[in-house]
């Protein structure tokens, strides 16, 4: 018995284990982990909720349930943009709660090999690799992978 | 409460039947229905003893009795097993007929003793304690059975040329139908033979029955009855039984009549020796009616799991947006489509039934928690030797399943508390200028998406030098005595370990009472507060913040966002014609004045930093909302109508940050899938 659940597991993480999706946010590749990602939809109406950090834009109804929505771009401290049809939220689980997050496109699933993958530089003056967990070269693309659990739950924008 | 212990009972009464007919149609019972047996007189027993039906747990332990003595050895049912058959049987029918009897606004409880007797003495024989009894017991005296007894008769006269007696005679029984039991006429059936209506002018019709409640409810509709000259009781209930133990047992009986109790459960039969020629005339529609009634029962509650119904929840949410979405699609924009817009008029309505009823799925009335209350007071009263009076308020609230399973132990401690805390004994109570009969109140109510529940006492109220001494000698006080308001030393009583009662008792008064009330509440987000006065009683209130709750609110917009603002804070909402009626003070704070009062405007763009057109006082609407402490105005730009939602709470991710102290309680989803904010009136009036 406890084979056999251990060879499901490995099965069902080995699809996806060291996959990523990526996305693209203000002409920058990013990725987070295929595992965490519940869901893509297509921008929808957001409901603004007050006194929020201004990241935060607001709650939307994913099948019933409500799942806060922050903006990736204000949250990398990038500039504002309207959003058209190519932006899409990615629906993340957080360990529990689920996060929507607006990226401008989203790309593709890759999977690099670890000789890929590289740890990032130091953090710089900015700030902005303090969210990363790796930073990826494939194919001479460059792919920062986010670090999804600081990238949420810190309130460092 | 009774409606689950009548699916209960009636779904165990007729697996009961079920095994019963089984096994005695193979003149056997084997180990399993045995056990089977045995274990639905005892969860019989035990739900009927819970709900204060004395006389069916009394059956059923007898019931248990008797298949005890069969579990162990059973061998000794060969020799009485048609014995044991047939009063199961009776005691099953028994049940059936009383359970319907529940059901019914006035119910009488009718007494199985002869019945209970009946199975004790066949315990005894099955024991070996009794002599076995004599074979040849006469059929007349079987036929009584014990169940039904209780038959009442009354001879009416109808008025003398009123013609076809035989047809008013059945139009009286027909009336009669309703408000008994059970019911035999002399002669059966008059309306199918005009013979008859000689026999009627001169004997009168004899009516047999049950009565469902009273005797005199049936008296006043055959005086209400029309053409009814007289009519004379011929004998009631209270009138003498055979005693019991000159009944014989019955042992074997003929296997004709044994046949047809199998089949219909032994009816109407009377007892009495007045009338003879009742019980060959038993056995009318009475045992259809009680067949066809059960079936009612069975189908009226079904348990689903709950995850299934918040499962439901959401896919009719997505019902409704999507629906929304083929409605007004924009690929349809410009076309002439009568038909279409017919059909997705109809669909649309659909949508909206089903969702209401999903929405009120979750949802049930506390009505049954505070039954359980009513009994524990009525128990203790019993005990201590208090009377009290014990009143519910607002037990048609409906709040999610969730919260009455957290909120029933806490409550039961509190109402207990009352009882054994709070109330005094009635010599006390006299002596202190009170009426003898001490009050319970317990109140429910829904405030503005919170659910407000109050335990009310009129006892000796908190002693807070008490307290506070206990406090002291238990080293629980942190700061110096005097700092302590009323409300902090009340609140202490909330902490582990701490009773004021010198005596352990049965029902409190070892400390963690209180404490639990306290956790288990907080485990909900609940809150409770304590008001009370020496002498005068205690007041217990609890909120509890509802994370899923139908409230009826108000639609508002502002701007472009829409809030929900609940109805029940709303005073009322007027339009400004006259800008004299706005000050300003020196903070250049608006106030507005209305009938000799002053009250400030919140307008709600700037409170939550909205952009939009209306700024001008008089362009849009100001709502007036209270709390329980003060009165404010909102600013909105329009109403846009009243709606019914669901409250849900924010998602976790967003509960670092303090939404509910600006004003804002949950959100919900509304018909067209966009989610609205709900605003608390109590955050927005503090902020």
């Amino acid at each position: 018995m406890s084979e056999i659940l251990t060879d499901q597991e490995a099965g069902g993480v080995d699809g996806m284990q060291g996959q990523y999706l990526t996305f693209s946010i203000c002409d920058v590749l990013y990725g987070v982990e295929l595992l965490r990602v519940i869901d893509i939809i297509m921008i929808q109406s957001i409901t603004h909720v007050p006194h929020l950090p201004n990241y935060i834009k607001g709650i939307i109804n994913l099948r019933g349930s409500v799942v806060p929505v922050i903006d990736a771009r204000i949250k990398l401290n990038q500039e504002e943009a309207e959003y058209d049809d190519k932006n899409c939220i990615i629906i993340l689980d957080i360990n529990g709660p689920h996060v929507g997050m607006i990226v401008d496109r989203v790309a593709e699933v890759v999977s690099p090999e670890p000789d890929d993958l590289s740890i990032p530089p130091k953090v710089e003056a900015s700030g902005r690799n303090h969210y990363l967990t790796s930073v990826a070269n494939i194919d001479n693309k460059i792919i920062l992978n986010l670090d999804c659990e600081k990238f949420f739950l810190d309130d460092i924008a | 409460m009774l409606e689950v212990f009548i699916y209960e009972s009636t779904t165990l009464l007729d697996q009961l039947d079920e095994i019963l007919l089984d096994s005695e149609k193979e003149k056997q019972m084997n180990e399993e229905n045995v056990n089977e047996i045995f274990r639905i007189m005892h969860t019989l027993k035990g739900s009927s003893a819970m709900m204060g039906l004395n006389a069916f747990s009394n059956l059923a332990h007898a019931v248990e009795d008797v298949f005890a003595i069969v579990r162990e050895d059973r061998s000794k049912m060969d020799n009485v097993s048609e014995t044991i058959f047939n009063l199961v049987f009776q005691a099953s029918d028994f049940l059936k007929v009383e359970i319907e009897g529940i059901q019914g606004d006035d119910y009488a409880p009718k007494d199985p003793a002869d019945l209970i007797q009946q199975l004790h003495s066949l315990a005894d024989v099955m024991n070996g304690k009794a002599p076995a009894p004599a074979q040849a017991a006469k059929p007349a005296e079987e036929a009584p059975a014990v169940g039904k007894k209780g038959f009442c008769s009354i001879r009416v006269h109808f008025e003398d040329g009123c013609q076809m007696e035989n047809v008013r005679a059945f139009m009286l029984l027909t009336q009669l139908k309703e408000v008994c039991d059970e019911l035999d006429s002399i002669p059966e059936h008059p309306e199918n033979d005009a013979n008859l209506c000689e026999d009627l002018i001169r004997d009168g019709l004899i009516v047999l029955f049950k009565p469902a409640s009273a005797l005199d409810d049936v008296i006043s509709v055959i005086e209400k009855a029309v053409n009814v000259k007289s009519y004379e009781v011929l004998s009631t209930t209270e009138e003498p039984e055979e005693a019991p133990a000159a009944e014989p047992e019955k042992t074997s009986e003929p296997p004709a009549v044994s046949a047809a109790k199998k089949t219909s459960p032994p009816s109407a039969s009377e007892p009495s020796a007045s009338h003879p020629t009742v019980s060959s005339s038993a056995s009318s529609s009475a045992p259809v009616e009680t067949n066809a009634h059960k079936n009612a029962v069975k189908q009226s509650l079904i348990s689903v799991n709950q995850s299934k119904l918040d499962q439901l929840m959401d896919l009719v949410g997505e019902l409704v947006t999507t629906e929304s979405m083929v409605a007004s699609n924009p690929d349809l924009e410009g076309l002439k489509l009568d038909n279409f817009t017919k059909s997705t008029r109809e669909l649309r309505k659909l949508t909206d039934d089903l969702q209401n009823v999903v929405m009120s799925m979750r949802m049930v009335p506390l009505t049954g928690t505070f039954q359980k209350m009513n009994r524990i007071v009525r128990d203790m009263s019993k005990k201590l030797g208090r009377p009290v009076e014990f009143e519910t308020i607002g037990g048609d609230t409906e709040v999610d399943k969730t919260i009455v399973d957290s909120i029933t132990d806490p409550l039961m401690h509190m109402v207990r508390n009352s009882m054994d805390h709070a109330i005094e004994p009635p010599n006390e109570r006299v002596a202190n200028g009170k009426s003898e009969t001490g009050k319970v109140t317990l109140s429910a109510q829904n405030v503005g998406g919170e659910i407000v529940i109050k335990v009310i006492d009129d006892g000796r109220g908190l002693d807070a030098e008490r307290i506070m001494a206990k406090a002291r000698s238990n080293g629980m006080l942190t700061k110096p005595e005097s700092e302590y308001t009323s409300s902090e030393i009340f609140g202490m009583i909330m902490l582990p370990g701490f009773s004021t009662n010198e005596k352990v008792t049965e029902y409190s008064g070892r400390g963690v009472g209180m404490d639990v009330v306290h956790q288990n509440l907080a485990k909900v987000g609940g809150v409770i507060s304590i008001e009370s006065a020496k002498n005068v009683g205690t007041t217990f209130t609890i909120k509890i913040p509802l994370t899923l709750a139908i409230v009826e609110g108000m639609e508002i917009s502002v701007g472009k966002s829409i809030f929900i603002l609940p109805i029940t804070s709303i005073r009322q909402s007027f339009k400004v014609y006259d800008s004299s009626q706005i000050l300003h003070d020196t903070n250049g704070t608006e106030m507005i004045m209305l009938r000799g009062e002053c009250y400030p405007i919140l307008r709600l763009h700037s409170v939550f930093d909205i952009p939009t057109e209306v700024t001008e006082l008089n362009e849009g609407i100001l709502i007036q909302v209270e709390n329980n402490r003060s009165c404010a105005c909102l600013f909105a730009d329009q109403l846009l109508g009243e709606q019914q939602v669901v409250v849900k709470g924010f998602p976790p991710y967003l509960s670092r940050y303090d939404i509910k102290s600006s004003g804002i309680s949950g959100c919900t989803i509304l018909g067209d899938g966009s989610i609205s904010l709900i605003l608390d009136t109590n955050g927005l009036l503090n902020f």
